[in-house]
């Protein structure tokens, strides 16, 4: 209910800003912003709906792009491949070109394709996984790092800073979160490092006690879990009345204050990567406040990505004085964009050329703290 | 009215119980605790609509019965009196219909040929568990493992060895068929709802392992990419891959991605058409009669010396080669499969099909397939309270008409009197 | 006593906690299934609302300032057990008393339509997050060696021992002694004659459902303190787990009901101490096939008598 009244509210603004230009503006151009409006990670859809809504709207508010009105329309792919492949055709159907999305690493990927062969330009703005740019698409790009990034950088703090002597690694067997664990696996077995334990866990599971016995019995003393926050809460809250004493660490899949409320206490101390916060930025302070004055919180990890995906795709627009897929596309392969989450420049397969992740500690109150080196 | 008092008070009390605090109290965090907050003054403003509108109908119950007594019920089998009552006219109504089929997808918009195909698939499904359920009586409710056997076969296939779409649907039913068979041969001893339960345990062994098996199937993350079918050799995408020619070059017109959903849903019309087709065949020879029969009596098949087993072993088998059919198309369809399309919900779903079809019934089953399909569509309309309203349908429908939408009528013959 | 051991005695202390209250909501298939013959699919959403509404209470009272926790509990369970009964009736009334002696796939497709529907309300009247509760109770004891493997209770999960323990005593003392247990019986054995002898059978079946209900109330609250985690989705997945454990115990039988938990909680505590965790469902379920086969009415179960 809250989030429809949320909806309703920036539908209404949006409404009176076209309300007042339209005078001057009459063509409107679509942005498809697909990701899990419901279902268990639907904080993160939020994420990415906040981002864009409010990208569009002040792009709106600035006089539109290329005499162009953006209008954004929400598609719930609920974060389930099966959906967001019916998600990806009702866009093709409704005639939009040009998408914001989607979230889930899963559902990106058989989304992606259809777009591509579709020709509908695709910007995620938080899929991570490294598979969804190698298939050679043209139309696909993303503003947020690969796993391929983070997992080594995550395995390279485990290496210098944690020094664990014995490891396991824990994931959800979803693309996003074994693609992590097995690239965090791999960098740390260079290292030296051998984990004892390399499992997987299936998502919505409740029960995770065995589990938490088997790295108790390992002796385990270091845990790196990929995959999301439902999970990991869980297993962290139950480590914890079994007393097993370990570090435990995750990607920005678990970084979000309901990590907290799941695990409570046993939720501090531990070690997140996430991008950098774009929202301790001086540069967006502004952009903040503007938030912080729709009461919203900017601090999610795909807030920033998600705008500054709109921006590349207004730049581009502008750039290319079309907003037709294909020339958007050689564009943004061609130019770098000022965005809010700095200059961006992308590589042949779509991706970022640069980006920086940041380890935290997470802490019980659902705060962060950038972790010592 | 005195008694209609009591239980209006009674059912007003009970609604009040069961709104009071699942509707009327929410649980939200606030920082990392739980608190609860009451519902708006809206929210509660529906509440006691709700239990207003309970007491007042229970105690006006004996007037808005009489008053609905008054309105005729619909009688659905008057639909389709033509082809009972003049059958000379049915070979032309068929024909008429089959080339509407054929025709009108050129005419409307790619979104409602898509949902058309989407339909056409429930059908196939719809006719293959009516084989096991409506016609030989076998409860099964693990179908969906069939289905998703199809499906992946040629995923597999078509990605491990480059079978294309055609190659693999033969042999995406002889799989299917052949997992029905293998599980039927032990299962089958089994009566009644037992039989339900194993072939519901066995749906979800087959659904885990594809979840787990990684290597093979991609786990959770399904496999996509699937090739499309061709029509002869011409492929519908803009750009063609290697050695293939796409479909608008050769035949010189523009590309459209309609063309493609265009084609796939004359693929399933005419996959459609051949099912009815075998199952009609099947249905008039000594086997399908021993299937009804079968459901019928089991004690009086056997004293006539029909052998139960075989018979229920060619049921079983024919149903999941159907579904291995449909399983096919769907991934082809898709471009994308993964456990997850592949769940209890949905043989729950195809379950409803048939016996809202009214069991046995062929053209109850396609009717009931379109009303399931097309249904949730136009309920998006209601966006979030759609699958609230399906599942209030499910159980409304069930009371309306437990007999099915149209009850089947078997070929038999009246003396005059 | 050596590590290996240690490690076993904690993975069935695991799986028995988590076997108890598979038996708890699993009564409620086999009472139902005993007594009108049809799988009552919506059972798992009785236990999901019974844990929404324990949380409900709980979070409230805590928010009034309460800090006697076995008062608070005892108000939750109440309350629980009352509206949690409430829906169980009023499914049965709604949805499956106009259907009887109609085709039992009928009132099967209405459990299933109902199943959805209280899902999708519970969706939109308390949202489809996970809601979480911070632990209640904590702590517990340790023993074996530290050097080797330490065992660990806690006092939650001796306290859903203790609860489910009581509940079955008391249901076996309530189905075996009283009237309305006997009633239960006749109706089970055969309704119509039954009926004959002037027993109310729509109420006696009524009652099975507030029984069935009210147990899976009990489960909702301790599984809803135990993990601290509820959606409107763990009813299904509890549904299925302990529709699984009924029907491997024997469906019709109570004691069945019973056995049956504690094996498939075992089993998948054991499945995931020894091999990789995610096969513990494919366990479970070749385990209910294999029971199946060789014996078709489940461990406990009555062999089905074919009548003409």
């Amino acid at each position: 209910m809250k989030q429809f009244s949320r909806t309703l509210l920036s539908v209404g603004t949006a409404l009176a800003i076209m309300g007042s230009a339209a005078a001057v503006q009459a063509e409107t151009l679509k942005i498809a912003l697909a990701g899990p409006a419901t279902g268990p990670v639907a904080q993160y859809g939020d994420m990415q709906k906040i981002g864009v809504m409010m990208a569009i709207e002040q792009l709106n508010k600035a006089g539109g792009v290329n005499g162009m009105e953006l209008e954004g329309v929400i598609y719930d792919d609920a974060c389930d491949p099966k959906q967001a492949v019916a998600v990806a055709n009702k866009i093709v159907n409704d005639g939009i070109q040009h998408v914001v999305g989607h979230l889930c690493s899963s559902s990106t990927e058989p989304a992606a394709d259809i777009y591509e062969e579709e020709g509908v330009l695709m910007i995620t703005a938080a899929s991570t996984s490294p598979t969804i740019t190698e298939k050679g698409h043209k139309l696909i790009f993303r503003t947020i790092g690969l796993d391929s990034l983070q997992g080594p950088f995550a395995a390279q703090y485990i290496v210098n800073s944690v020094k664990p002597e014995r490891m396991a690694i824990i994931h959800d067997k979803q693309q996003y979160g074994e693609g992590l664990a097995t690239a965090v696996k791999n960098e740390v077995e260079k290292a030296g490092i051998t984990p004892v334990m390399f499992e997987g866990v299936t998502p919505g599971d409740k029960d995770f006690s065995a589990l938490v016995a088997k790295l108790k019995k390992e002796n385990v003393d270091f845990v790196y879990y990929g995959g999301y926050h439902p999970e990991l809460g869980l297993i962290l809250r139950q480590s914890r009345e079994k007393g097993l004493e370990a570090q435990f660490m995750g990607p920005e899949g678990v970084g979000n204050p309901d990590i907290s409320k799941i695990a409570g206490e046993a939720s501090e101390g531990l070690l997140v990567t996430l991008p950098q916060s774009f929202d301790q930025d001086p540069a967006n302070q502004a952009l903040v406040e503007a938030f912080k004055a729709k009461g919203e919180d900017p601090s999610g990890p795909f807030v920033f990505p998600a705008y500054s995906a709109v921006q590349v795709m207004a730049q581009a627009i502008e750039g290319s004085g079309s907003s037709d897929p294909y020339e958007m596309a050689d564009y943004i392969r061609n130019n770098t964009f000022e965005t809010t989450t700095g200059t961006l420049d992308f590589d042949d397969k779509g991706d970022l050329t640069e980006f920086s992740f940041v380890v935290y500690n997470w802490h019980a109150d659902g705060t962060k703290t950038p972790a010592a080196q | 009215m005195r008694q209609n008092l009591y239980s209006a008070v009674f059912a007003a009390g009970i609604t009040f119980v069961l709104t009071c605090l699942m509707i009327g109290v929410k649980l939200t965090s606030e920082g990392t605790q739980l608190k609860v907050v009451s519902a708006t003054e809206a929210q509660w403003g529906w509440i006691f609509a709700g239990i207003a509108l309970v007491f007042f109908s229970q105690l006006f119950r004996d007037q808005i019965s009489a008053a609905t007594a008054g309105i005729p019920r619909p009688k659905l089998a008057t639909l389709v009196p033509e082809q009972v009552r003049s059958p000379k006219l049915k070979p032309w109504l068929l024909a008429a219909l089959v080339v509407g089929l054929f025709v009108w997808p050129f005419m409307v918009s790619r979104g409602a040929v898509d949902l058309a195909t989407l339909t056409l698939i429930y059908v196939m499904l719809g006719l293959g568990l009516n084989i096991v359920v409506g016609l030989a009586g076998l409860l099964d409710l693990g179908y969906v493992a069939f289905y998703a056997i199809g499906a992946y076969s040629y995923a597999l296939l078509s990605s491990y060895f480059g079978l294309s779409f055609w190659a693999c649907l033969p042999i995406a039913a002889v799989l299917a068929a052949t997992f029905g068979f293998v599980l039927g041969f032990p299962v089958l001893r089994l009566r009644g709802d037992y039989l339900a339960i194993v072939t519901l345990g066995f749906g979800e062994i087959i659904r885990i392992l594809l979840n787990n098996w990684t290597a093979l199937t991609g786990g959770p993350n399904g496999i996509s990419g699937i090739e499309k079918p061709t029509l002869f050799g011409l492929e519908f995408s803009r750009r063609a891959s290697e050695g293939h020619v796409p479909f608008h070059e050769f035949m010189g017109i523009d590309y459209s991605s309609g063309h493609k959903v265009i084609f796939l849903y004359l693929i399933a019309v005419v996959l459609v058409i051949w099912v009815l087709f075998v199952i009609n065949r099947l249905m008039r020879m000594p086997l399908g009669r021993a299937w009804e029969a079968l459901r019928e009596d089991e004690i009086a098949c056997r004293s006539l010396g029909l052998n139960r087993t075989v018979i229920k072993l060619t049921a079983f088998t024919f149903g999941a080669s159907t579904a291995g059919f449909a399983g096919c198309f769907f991934a082809a369809r898709q471009g994308f499969i993964s456990p997850e399309s592949f769940v209890f919900i949905e043989s729950a779903i195809i379950l409803a099909i048939v016996v809202l079809g009214g069991m046995g019934s062929q053209f109850g089953v396609i009717l009931a397939a379109i009303v399931m399909t097309i249904l949730p569509e136009f309920a998006r309309e209601f966006s979030e309270y759609r699958m609230l309203l399906f599942g209030l349908l499910m159980v409304l429908m069930m009371r309306w008409r437990p007999q099915g939408l149209l009850p089947s009528k078997r070929p038999h013959m009246e003396l005059k009197r | 006593m050596s590590e290996a051991l240690l490690y076993l005695l904690q993975q069935l202390i695991n799986g028995l906690t988590i076997g108890s209250t598979y038996a708890l909501i699993a009564i409620g298939y086999t009472m139902v299934y005993g007594i009108i013959g049809m799988i009552n699919f919506a059972h798992g959403e009785i236990y999901m609302i019974g844990s929404y509404i324990s949380f409900i209470v709980i979070a409230g009272l805590l928010g009034m300032g309460m800090v006697a926790l076995p008062v608070i509990l005892l108000i939750a369970l109440i309350v629980a057990v009352i509206i949690a009964s409430t829906y169980g009736w009023t499914v049965e009334r709604v949805a499956y008393r106009p259907l009887r002696g109609s085709n039992r796939l009928i009132p099967l497709i209405s459990a299933i339509g109902m199943s959805i529907f209280l899902q999708n309300y519970v969706v939109l009247s308390q949202s489809a997050r996970d809601v979480a509760l911070p632990p209640q109770i904590s702590g517990g004891w340790t023993f074996g060696d530290p050097q080797l493997f330490e065992v660990s209770l806690s006092y939650m999960q001796l306290l859903i021992w203790v609860a489910t323990f009581v509940c079955m005593t008391l249901l076996t003392l309530f189905i075996s002694r009283s009237r309305i247990g006997r009633a239960c019986r006749a109706c089970a054995e055969d309704r119509g004659m039954t009926n004959l002898l002037g027993i109310d059978t729509d109420r006696t079946i009524a009652m099975t459902f507030i029984i069935g209900a009210a147990l899976a109330a009990v489960a909702g609250l301790l599984l809803g303190l135990y993990y601290g985690v509820v959606n409107p989705f763990v009813g299904f997945i509890a549904g299925l787990k302990a529709f699984t454990a009924a029907v491997l115990g024997g469906i019709g039988s109570i004691p069945g009901a019973m056995l049956g938990g504690l094996i498939l909680g075992v089993t998948e505590a054991l499945t995931s101490a020894y091999f990789p965790s995610e096969y513990k469902d494919v366990v479970s379920f070749g385990l209910l096939v294999l029971i199946l086969l060789f014996r078709p009415s489940g461990l406990l179960g009555k062999p089905e008598v074919e009548k003409v």
